[in-house]
């Protein structure tokens, strides 16, 4: 495993460890407050660090590949992707008032109906735009994929996960769209399109899936494995939303499925994490080469 | 060169004249360096790309074939290389320098290319 993506892991694994002290806390006692703080705090300093170092690698990653070559293009739409996440990060932390240092709740009031307050917007930063970055990314790295004859063809698995993946975000349109006439403001419509974006993206990964099994277990297979990985996780979280808004998970079930954004964190910073040290291993000579006889 | 750098007095001057017998010398040695030249060729040649299957291959296409063959594996994965090429024939610096410019950038293959070529 190389450096950076171990680095990222053992963050993750001690930021859960203190979690899962949060959360037995929470679990004896039934109060939020150790709870409460630990993701208010903790995680928010966790979302910084790993959508920082998310982007700050996948930068890395885009300035190795020259203008005129097509996956520049890729790595800066994830690029792109990773910093609308940093900033969404930072203007909900800036609303919410998170972290212990800076006051700056004078910044919330929004001028005009765009959108309700500063945490909307960093929703919709962080979330549907960002979405539409990375789809981009991934259709180009799909495209560059396909010339390479690297795409297997879908297995009946596959197909029947299009047909539910497609089903839920129909189903999503159906439940929005008579909303329309309650006037709803700009940030609310746009927070919509998050589902048949995140759709769009599930539909990727599972095309990039495949094309991960057929390939093995290489730097650049792992890099966008971990992708496929953090679209996954985000598609549980938002189906955890889903069901904790139809009450159909317990109290204690629903404080779990929060922790589940801090694996799609981690596994995003670790994807351009791998194709850095499959560009590294190139000009490090750790790689132990066939001698010549 | 500028423009008016060609009516530089010094651009006037003659060519000095050939000595006796230089030119055979020349001939002699234009020779030999292009069959060296040729030889050269020929070997990088062999390198980069993968051999006519009845020929022997040589230690140092084997030699390139397996270091890219770890390279791929360390890069793509194990079930690249068969992915990529769909038989189990040797694999080239030819057939296998897209892929890796496609997925590491150019100057990452040429550093790749510049180590699988490394003392031969």
């Amino acid at each position: 495993m190389p450096r950076m993506v171990r680095l990222i892991w053992i963050l993750f694994a001690l930021h859960l460890a203190l979690g899962m002290i949060a959360y037995t806390h929470f679990l004896v006692t039934g109060r939020y407050v150790v709870l409460g703080w630990y993701f208010s705090t903790l995680g928010t300093l966790f979302f910084l660090v790993m959508t920082v170092t998310e982007c700050t690698l996948a930068v890395m990653c885009r300035s190795w590949f020259d203008p005129d070559e097509p996956m520049r293009l890729a790595w800066s739409m994830i690029a792109c992707a990773a910093l609308a996440r940093l900033a969404g990060v930072v203007l909900r932390t800036v609303y919410d008032n998170h972290l212990p240092w800076g006051y700056w709740h004078q910044f919330n009031l929004l001028s005009g109906g765009l959108f309700t307050n500063l945490s909307q917007v960093g929703l919709v930063v962080g979330g549907p735009l960002s979405m539409a970055f990375l789809a981009i990314g991934l259709g180009r790295v799909l495209g560059i994929q396909r010339k390479f004859h690297l795409l297997a063809s879908l297995t009946r698995v596959d197909k029947v996960l299009l047909v539910l993946v497609v089903a839920f975000s129909v189903s999503q349109l159906s439940i929005n769209l008579p909303l329309f006439g309650n006037h709803p403001s700009l940030g609310t419509m746009l927070l919509w399109l998050s589902d048949p974006l995140l759709s769009l993206l599930l539909i990727e990964a599972i095309l990039v899936r495949r094309s991960v099994i057929r390939m093995g277990q290489g730097l650049v297979a792992k890099c966008w494995g971990m992708f496929v990985l953090a679209i996954i996780v985000t598609s549980a979280g938002d189906a955890a939303i889903w069901a904790d808004s139809h009450n159909l998970l317990s109290e204690s079930m629903t404080a779990l499925s929060w922790y589940i954004w801090f694996v799609a964190a981690a596994a995003f910073a670790s994807a351009p994490a791998y194709q850095l040290a499959a560009i590294s291993l190139t000009r490090e000579s750790s790689l132990h080469l066939v001698e010549k006889r | 060169m500028k423009l008016l750098g060609r009516w530089h007095p010094k651009l006037w001057r003659r060519k000095p004249a050939a000595a006796p017998g230089s030119d055979l010398n020349f001939e002699a040695a234009a020779t030999s360096g292009l069959d060296d030249l040729q030889a050269r060729l020929n070997h990088w040649s062999d390198l980069w790309t993968r051999g006519n299957e009845s020929a022997i291959r040589s230690d140092a296409q084997r030699l390139v074939a397996e270091r890219l063959a770890k390279w791929m594996e360390h890069c793509f994965g194990q079930h690249a290389q068969s992915s990529l090429r769909g038989t189990d024939s040797q694999i080239s610096l030819a057939s296998s320098t897209p892929i890796f410019t496609a997925f590491l950038g150019r100057r990452a293959t040429r550093e790749l290319s510049r180590r699988v070529l490394q003392d031969l």
